[in-house]
């Protein structure tokens, strides 16, 4: 009996690890969505296949002898630029029409970019050759796999770089004001068009530097991004619309959820405790749980 | 109205003819497609076009009828019976789901229709009596009274049969307390309870009238496909297809789900089948493109462009530049 | 002139110890007024002394924190917001918040559908306050598409149309040209004329003055002056209220549109 009760532990403590470091993950994944929607009022329902060309462009990167981890700035440069174009010259055309259009201008890429990668790259699952990190570590009774340990550390250190660069840089400073008052924002000398541009662009990044990090346990495929996104739409719900801290507490919290609800429940019921999460907490606070009304 | 009823008109009489002239069963097969998307798009339009609670959950109302149809018809019951009991059972769906999330502003609303369809889908996948993961084929049988038939003809009759009644609704929805209503709230709900308006009852009102719709649309399309799986009618990817619809076409118009559904059947559809495209992608990228495309050019869809075109032709707008959307 | 507030008439409205916190800022602290019936009774004070929130907590547009609004007799605070325009109080936003993408008489008629549930009379209904409103040649004009004056009196015509017996104007004058007002200040004495009770918060004294029975002032959320308007802006404690706010004196000093 006190066996199956310290297993249990053991069992309980391994998933929390594991839940943690999933969570970290869609934090990174959820911060570039929320930063967008903070700053713009645009939820990019595309921000998963921004992803998933970030992954695709990893296993470039890898094919032609740059692994993942030297693959990410790159990766996370390019999406950056790719942003910053999709921003330029279709995204603020979308600003000037009606709310929805923001909605399906953004679906309408998501299907565009699926059927790119479709055509280009086929549907089969593909995976970077010899990836590194493929050992197990064992802290205490715990034992996690390395990429998976470093994807949660190096999503970490990247959510933390953007939350300082947002918080204590003078273009992170327009970026809030923006975010708190556009029309103020303007009347005081800040160029919208720029601090828009600049942060759709950075959200992108935020999904390069996701997608090289993925691709050390993943495969690629067209619809790869768009399972990753569905979680950080909850995330960033749940965290409250444009609110990076709510989105940081929102994806530990579903990454736990989500890592429990496979084990306890069955791994195709995962989601189940994240949407009834949501709910119970949306009906208790509409506007989330850091947002703002 | 009167041309309204005279365009609706039109269309059932050359869409019965095609029905009995027609013989290509590909071209049938789109135009049952076309018909049942119309049909499926019109009534997310109810809720997410009239009242603007935008819905990415709107096919579990679907499966409710298919689910229905599937049981129905393996339990030996009349598959007619599928249609009062999938229209009851999504109806009531609507109204305990709704009466919590319709209070829920913007995204916070889409989201929570994604979380309670996603719900809906895994509980279905635990249910044996609902068939699980695998779904219902359903027995082959044949004429009315079966509700199925050797040929597509007659179940493009139904779907047209269906798809002028929803018409219909609508046009009355338009000249409707409800129909003003539900504007006035996706406009401006402060605005509208300072008039009086409850916006919980009118929007359950259009709710469950909605998902009556497409429940009856879920027990036609059990009929033509002889196959209920929770990927074919409940999965969010079809949702999300009937959203499209909708906002392609224009949304809050009478024509716009039907002009959604036209492009979606003829061009996404239609094109994969001329260059077969189907899994290789170029019908996504072309769907994709031509979303992409009215979302920056033209944002209110097609048939709100060609309204606002008319409106302004009459006059009667006098709508500033660049005065779009904003209050 | 004005012995509607004595204790013999029964205040249609009965406002007391109004308060609403927002966190720790204390919007309204304790308001008190109350409108006769058939009276047009004038509610002014300093930027930020708490007008347009006690217009909301009077509506049931924001839940007040504490204190009672009578309607009728009838204990209304906290009430449902459609509810108390279904009571019969209608209002009007200081920042106009019309239907966008509805026309003129689509509004309206939205509005009248409350008591006319009839598409057909409503309709009708609409006409006639349209009519009434000097909006009747505009009927087939976006909200969006109308300049300011217009889109407030499309408020003031869209909270007519619901019948109400009590009328909360919020600034209808704010941002007109003098002609302007001079036709809202018409359109005032016909909705007076036709029985129908007024509380309005506005800036421009000047307009207030001639039509108003009685004045409320409030400032720092709370009621400092109750009484005529000539009296209002003799009163020392209303005078210090805005002299704390040098902008809103010269409003006051100038009557400034």
């Amino acid at each position: 009996m006190a066996d199956a009760g310290v297993e249990a532990l053991t069992t309980f403590e391994q998933l929390l690890a594991g839940g943690l470091l999933a969570g970290l993950v869609f934090a990174l994944v959820a911060v570039g969505l929320t930063l967008v929607y903070g700053v713009m009022d645009v939820v990019n329902f595309a921000h998963g296949e921004f992803l998933m060309l970030a992954m695709y462009a990893t296993l470039g990167l890898a094919l032609v002898g740059i692994g993942p981890l030297v693959g990410l700035p790159l990766v996370a440069i390019a999406l950056f630029l790719f942003g910053v174009v999709i921003y330029r010259v279709f995204i603020r055309r979308l600003l000037a029409g009606p709310p929805e259009a923001t909605v399906f201008g953004t679906f309408g890429l998501l299907v565009l970019l699926q059927g790119l990668a479709q055509s280009l790259f086929t549907g089969d699952f593909q995976s970077v050759p010899h990836p590194p990190f493929q050992g197990t570590l064992r802290l205490g009774a715990v034992a996690l796999s390395q990429a998976t340990l470093v994807e949660g550390i190096g999503a970490l250190v990247l959510t933390g770089a953007l939350f300082a660069f947002v918080e204590y840089t003078e273009t992170g400073r327009a970026m809030r004001a923006v975010a708190e008052d556009r029309v103020a924002a303007t009347l005081m000398g800040i160029d919208v068009q720029r601090v828009n541009a600049l942060a759709f662009g950075i959200g992108a990044a935020c999904v390069g530097a996701a997608g090289a990090l993925l691709m050390l346990s993943f495969p690629v495929f067209p619809t790869a991004g768009a399972s990753f996104a569905l979680t950080a739409f909850v995330v960033v719900a749940l965290g409250g619309f444009g609110s990076i801290q709510g989105a940081l507490v929102a994806a530990l919290l579903v990454g736990m959820l989500e890592v429990l609800g496979g084990y306890y429940l069955a791994p195709e019921l995962k989601m189940v405790p994240v949407y009834v999460a949501y709910l119970a907490i949306v009906l208790l606070r509409p506007q989330g749980l850091l947002g703002r009304r | 109205m009167r041309w309204h009823l005279l365009a609706l008109g039109a269309i059932v009489v050359l869409g019965a003819a095609a029905a009995f002239g027609l013989r290509d069963a590909v071209t049938l097969d789109l135009f049952f497609t076309l018909l049942l998307y119309a049909v499926l798009g019109q009534s997310w339009n109810w809720i997410s076009g009239y009242a603007g609670n935008i819905s990415f959950g709107h096919a579990i109302f679907f499966g409710c009828g298919a689910y229905a149809s599937a049981l129905c018809v393996t339990h030996g019951l009349s598959p007619w019976l599928a249609i009062p009991a999938g229209a009851l059972v999504a109806a009531l769906l609507a109204l305990v789901t709704g009466f919590p999330t319709l209070a829920l502003r913007g995204h916070y609303f889409s989201i929570a229709t994604i979380a309670v369809a996603a719900l809906v889908d895994a509980f279905v996948r635990t249910q044996p009596w609902l068939g699980r993961a695998n779904g219902f084929e359903l027995p082959i049988q044949s004429g009315w009274a079966a509700l199925q038939f050797p040929d597509k003809g007659p179940y493009v009759l139904l779907a047209l049969a269906l798809f002028a009644i929803v018409q219909l609704a609508t046009i009355a929805l338009e000249r409707s307390r409800l129909g003003y209503y539900l504007r006035a709230l996706r406009a401006n709900h402060a605005a509208a309870a300072s008039v009086g308006i409850d916006e919980r009852r009118w929007k359950l009102i259009a709710f469950a009238w909605s998902a009556t719709m497409a429940a009856a649309a879920g027990v036609l399309y059990a009929q033509y496909t002889l196959f209920v799986d929770p990927p074919s009618t409940i999965a969010l990817a079809i949702s999300i297809d009937i959203a499209l619809i909708g906002v392609v076409g224009g949304i809050g118009t009478l024509w716009g789900p039907a002009a959604g559904a036209l492009v979606y059947v003829v061009l996404a559809k239609g094109v994969a089948l001329r260059i077969g495209g189907t899994g290789k992608g170029y019908d996504l990228v072309i769907y994709g493109a031509i979303i992409c495309l009215i979302a920056a050019w033209k944002p209110h869809g097609i048939v709100g462009t060609v309204v606002d075109a008319l409106r302004r032709r009459r006059g009667a707008a006098d709508i500033p530049p660049g005065a779009t959307g904003t209050a | 002139m004005n012995a509607a507030t004595s204790s013999g008439t029964a205040a249609l409205l009965e406002v007391r110890g109004l308060s609403k916190r927002f966190g720790s800022l204390r919007a309204l602290d304790g308001v008190d007024l109350d409108v006769a019936e058939g009276s047009l009774t004038g509610l002014i004070g300093p930027n930020g002394a708490g007008k347009s929130t006690a217009f909301s907590c009077i509506a049931g547009a924001d839940k007040p924190t504490a204190g009672s609004v009578r309607f009728r007799g009838r204990e209304i605070a906290g009430l449902a917001y459609h509810r108390v325009a279904a009571l019969g109080i209608g209002r009007t936003y200081q920042i106009v918040q019309t239907f966008a993408d509805m026309t003129v008489l689509e509004a309206v008629t939205t509005a009248a559908l409350l008591r006319h549930p009839h598409l057909r009379d409503a309709v009708a209904y609409a006409q006639d306050v349209l009519a009434f409103a000097g909006l009747a040649d505009k009927r087939y004009r976006l909200g969006r598409a109308l300049t300011i004056a217009d889109k407030k009196r499309l408020e003031v015509a869209r909270a007519l149309a619901t019948d109400p017996s009590l009328l909360l104007l919020d600034e209808v004058m704010a941002g007109l040209t003098p002609s302007e007002c001079h036709d809202a200040v018409g359109l005032l004495r016909r909705i007076i004329a036709r029985g129908i009770t007024v509380l309005m918060v506005e800036h421009v004294m000047e307009v207030l003055m001639p039509i108003a029975d009685h004045i409320v002032v409030i400032a720092a959320g709370k009621t400092i002056f109750t009484g005529a308007a000539s009296e209002a802006v003799r009163d020392p404690r209303v005078i210090e209220a805005y002299l704390g706010s040098p902008l809103e004196h010269r409003e006051i000093a100038e009557h400034k549109p």
